[in-house]
């Protein structure tokens, strides 16, 4: 283990974690010293990721959990909470749809915005009380540009993005006097996350994925590695007096828009 | 261009980077001159209080980094470009520029006079054009920079009786923005937005406003966190800021406020 503890002795359940950025972002915790909770659906994926993390060092047990039932949320932050003091949660589990505002059905909206939308509220719902009788703690919800502005043929993800970006304030400004702080991650495209699975659909997923890196001004994609790096800075203390706010991770791109 | 690394090394983030910090004579800039300076960054300490620059070297020096002392007022054009030119005799580059100097004036904009309009322009946006003019060539010839401009909360929202500081702090996010979109990939720039920081500045002003405790307690309880801000938990945005931890993070504005601006 390299690392240098900035989350040692915290527990961070990390939601969605068995997978793309959830999954990276549940190794770098681990190697920062924290104790790991990889919540996912998909409950093998979940335990892999946890033996992953235990095979290299690290602290980590794995909950399947469906971000959308009450009771699943509710018991996956009771078992994290077992393991010590909760301090970090990480909302990275979700879903995306293409299809304009007239082309996505109605399953396609209740899907996207029950995982992306209904799941942080209820994992902040369960977490951010515990989170504050511990003494405080900070919870990083993983948005998207596309929730600060649109993209043709998205409809649901940017709405259910855009509205996560409001949620995050208001969690904020009522649970700063606990000491828990609330940011928003707002990744571009990256090399792993739901991009590539979106690219991969399309006729010729390697020069969509040139022409996205060209338009951006650092000329690539974004990196698992980009996204750790900042969800450790809002997890870690070197953030504490940052909360409500959301942190555009996209190379430049929203600096050319309002 | 800077590439991505898993295995930064989070206790010394800026391992010989060459980093100016204006306004660290004292204050914010100069917590900002430590923490820089514990992470191995060369600081180039730039103010016009010499006895302060001369102050924060030491106080890097006996903490192990190093640092040098630069005066300029950077309100001042020619000193703004000869801070730079300091810089590159000395270091022969340029990594990081931490734009921090500032200053503030009160009063609603039919008593802003035209000398305090012109003070607070130059000092707090025009100067940050003639250092980044300056400074970036440098930076693009080195391959890499990081641009951190220092705007407000006033460049974000309205208060009354900032009519010229809100406005040269809110010109700063466009300039900034500005220079994310044309020189990356090579030079990132982000803006730190503080809302209310506890700095001998902030205490300054404090002692001369009547009912200072009352006015404080009441400004905690506006902010959502409910305490305010230390010069600290600024440097540190700054320093994520400046090192490879942020390396696709161009163009943003990070705010250190509490939760302030969440309100807006």
């Amino acid at each position: 283990m390299s690392g240098s503890g900035l989350l040692e002795g915290r527990v961070a359940l990390v939601v969605g974690g068995a997978s793309g950025l959830g999954e990276a972002i549940s190794h770098r915790f681990a190697r920062e010293g924290a104790t790991v909770v990889v919540g996912d659906i998909d409950g093998k994926a979940a335990q892999s990721v946890a033996d992953a993390v235990v095979a290299a060092g690290g602290n980590a047990v794995a909950v399947e959990a469906d971000v959308t039932k009450r009771a699943e949320v509710e018991a996956m932050v009771d078992e994290a909470a077992r393991l010590g003091p909760l301090r970090v949660l990480v909302c990275s589990a979700a879903i995306e749809t293409s299809g304009t505002v007239v082309e996505c059905t109605n399953e396609d909206w209740d899907r996207v915005l029950g995982t992306n939308l209904k799941g942080p509220f209820l994992s902040m719902k369960y977490a951010l009380p515990v989170m504050a009788s511990n003494g405080g703690g900070s919870v990083i919800l993983m948005g998207s540009v596309v929730g600060i502005m649109a993209a043709p043929g998205l409809a649901a993800y940017a709405a259910s993005k855009g509205a996560l970006v409001n949620l995050g304030k208001q969690a904020a400004i009522e649970h700063a006097p606990d000491q828990v702080r609330v940011n928003t991650v707002a990744p571009s495209a990256t090399t792993s996350g739901l991009f590539m699975r979106f690219s991969d659909q399309t006729d010729d997923p390697d020069g969509l994925r040139e022409r996205v890196a060209r338009g951006t001004p650092m000329r690539r994609l974004g990196t698992a590695d980009d996204v750790c790096d900042l969800v450790t800075f809002l997890a870690s203390d070197a953030s504490s007096y940052l909360s409500g706010v959301v942190i555009p991770l996209d190379g430049g791109m929203a600096a050319r828009r309002p | 261009m800077t590439t991505p690394t898993a295995e930064l090394d989070y206790e010394r983030l800026l391992p010989g980077r060459v980093a100016l910090i204006t306004g660290s004579g004292s204050g914010q800039g100069r917590a900002t001159a430590q923490l820089f300076g514990r992470h191995g960054a060369r600081v180039v300490v730039v103010d016009f209080n010499d006895v302060g620059a001369h102050e924060t070297v030491k106080m890097v020096e006996e903490a192990g980094g190093e640092a040098f002392a630069v005066h300029a007022d950077v309100s001042v054009l020619a000193e703004c470009e000869a801070m730079i030119e300091a810089t590159i005799d000395r270091y022969g580059r340029l990594d990081i520029l931490y734009n921090n100097a500032a200053v503030q004036m009160s009063g609603r904009l039919v008593d802003c006079t035209e000398e305090d309009w012109d003070l607070t322009i130059a000092t707090n946006l025009s100067a940050i054009f003639w250092a980044c003019r300056a400074g970036i060539p440098h930076m693009l010839e080195g391959g890499r920079g990081s641009i951190i401009n220092t705007s407000s909360t006033l460049g974000i929202i309205g208060s009354e009786g900032y009519a010229a500081y809100g406005a040269a702090k809110a010109g700063l996010l466009a300039l900034t923005k500005q220079i994310a979109a044309e020189f990356g990939p090579t030079v990132r720039a982000n803006v730190i937005a503080p809302g209310s920081i506890d700095t001998p500045r902030f205490r300054k002003v404090l002692d001369k406003t009547p009912g200072a405790d009352q006015f404080v307690e009441g400004l905690k309880r506006s902010i959502p966190m409910r305490r305010l801000g230390e010069a600290d938990d600024i440097a540190a945005i700054a320093l994520f800021l400046a090192s490879d931890m942020s390396s696709y993070i161009t163009g943003a504005v990070m705010p250190g406020d509490g939760g302030m601006a969440a309100f807006r």
